[in-house]
């Protein structure tokens, strides 16, 4: 291969790069805790809600989970200034990975609610707890502790996922690696080292969040 | 007028009646054991006198007052002055043993802080387990967990205990733990409704005892009456078949 690379021109962008960086974690921060807001009383709804309620948050599942979050975006970006709705490229992203995520989350959290032992529940009742209580001093610490494995890893899903942000023009990580890459042309070099990044931030949140499950949770399992 | 005044009370699972009209007065600062084969509806009172199951018929008066099941406010009301400790401890497993005890007087009646570590500290000493505040209940015995569960149903102050076969689910040797702490409690002239299968424990600690059969209670009276000349067949059939050994 008789390709001379040139990763000097794309070390003098790396503030920009790491600017896109930090994007991308706020975005990743919003979709997950977004997402886990409405996903719990998605969660909470399909569990213990009626008829009406289950089937409604089945429908918003099955819709979510079984279109591509770019094609949703997409809508919330084309579609919604027909009904007079304009967002900008950076909002009609966060609100679409907002709702794909409460989706899956929805699904995910349903399964540490329904894992809630029963007589903790009756337990806190007796004790005079009130339901919002309930949730939040029995429920939810459990729910975090037994999915803590599984939510770190949809966590670092979302920061990956959260390229498809580029495709509207929005300057996080991949947003920026391109606009490098179109200036400089040296696009192998520019992803090699938004690539790496990328890793970077995986393992950083990985580290973190196993961290905080072991101390704050106890979680004994390994999230990385 | 009794403590506790249960008039009449049916409740049900579904399309089964587990319980058929019970009667039952307890006197303030009495221990009344409740006794009978299982599934006489023992664990399913004490389940529906603090709401867990809901009473479908009947009564229950606490000082006088009839409590309304249905109303959350006469409910919460009811769980101010009614505590239960369950089988199988029931502890909230994300929580150490202080906070298990501190949680509810400190987060759901917000009571003063310094007060309410002072009385846990004091409950923990009293069942033993002083020196394990730090503790998770996955790393306690089940013997000492149910002591905690004990600290905590009493760290309310309630006036009237219910204790739903505390023992049942403990390894032999850790039974007489945690019915020492029982025995020192029912010195304190706190009301117990005890649902126990530790007959001998029944006969030392109990005012009275309740002969439970079919989802009533058949025969009352203290524990000489019960254990050494019960009134009734049914009663003299099932402690004649659980002294025998």
């Amino acid at each position: 291969m008789e390709y001379d690379f040139q990763f000097a021109k794309v070390f003098t962008e790396l503030p920009y790069l790491l600017g896109g960086a930090w994007l991308t974690i706020q975005i990743a921060f919003i979709a997950f805790w977004g997402g886990a807001f409405l996903g719990i009383f998605g969660a909470i709804g399909k569990v213990y809600g009626g008829a009406i309620a289950r089937g409604a948050i089945g429908a918003y599942v099955v819709f979510f989970t079984n279109t591509p979050a770019l094609v949703q975006i997409f809508f919330l970006f084309y579609a919604l200034p027909e009904a007079g709705i304009v967002l900008n490229p950076l909002t009609a992203v966060l609100i679409g990975m907002v709702l794909n995520s409460a989706a899956y989350l929805t699904d995910i959290l349903r399964a540490g609610i329904i894992s809630v032992r029963k007589a903790e529940i009756e337990a806190a009742l007796t004790i005079g707890m009130r339901p919002l209580q309930v949730l939040s001093y029995v429920m939810l610490p459990h729910v975090a502790k037994t999915l803590f494995a599984p939510l770190s890893n949809f966590f670092v899903w979302l920061m990956l996922g959260s390229s498809i942000a580029a495709l509207f023009a929005v300057e996080e990580l991949t947003g920026r690696a391109i606009n490098i890459s179109t200036s400089n042309l040296r696009t192998i070099e520019t992803f090699v080292v938004t690539a790496s990044i990328y890793i970077l931030l995986t393992i950083i949140a990985s580290l973190f969040l196993s961290f905080i499950g072991r101390t704050v949770f106890r979680v004994k399992a390994k999230v990385m | 007028m009794g403590h506790l005044e249960i008039r009449n009370l049916h409740c049900s699972y579904g399309a089964d009646d587990i319980l058929k009209s019970v009667d039952l007065s307890v006197d303030r600062g009495e221990v009344v054991s409740l006794i009978g084969p299982s599934g006489s509806g023992k664990s399913t009172l004490l389940r529906s006198l603090i709401g867990l199951t809901p009473p479908r018929m009947g009564t229950v008066e606490l000082d006088g007052e009839e409590i309304n099941y249905r109303n959350r406010q006469s409910l919460r009301h009811l769980r101010d002055k009614m505590a239960i400790v369950f089988q199988q401890y029931n502890l909230f497993q994300n929580m150490n043993v202080f906070r298990n005890v501190t949680v509810a007087p400190l987060k759901i009646k917000k009571r003063d802080k310094g007060a309410v570590e002072k009385t846990a500290t004091e409950l923990l000493d009293r069942v033993g387990i002083g020196d394990k505040h730090q503790a998770y209940p996955d790393e306690l015995s089940g013997g000492q967990q149910q002591r905690v569960a004990i600290a905590r149903a009493l760290a309310l102050a309630p006036e009237i205990l219910l204790l739903d076969e505390v023992t049942s689910a403990l390894d032999p040797e850790r039974v007489n733990e945690v019915l020492d702490v029982i025995r020192d409690l029912t010195r304190d002239g706190i009301t117990m409704l005890i649902v126990s299968h530790e007959m001998s424990f029944v006969k030392e600690v109990s005012t009275r005892v309740a002969m439970m059969d079919a989802g009533s209670v058949v025969e009352v009276g203290p524990p000489e009456q019960i254990f050494d000349a019960p009134k009734e067949q049914r009663t003299r059939d099932f402690v004649g078949k659980i002294l025998r050994h």
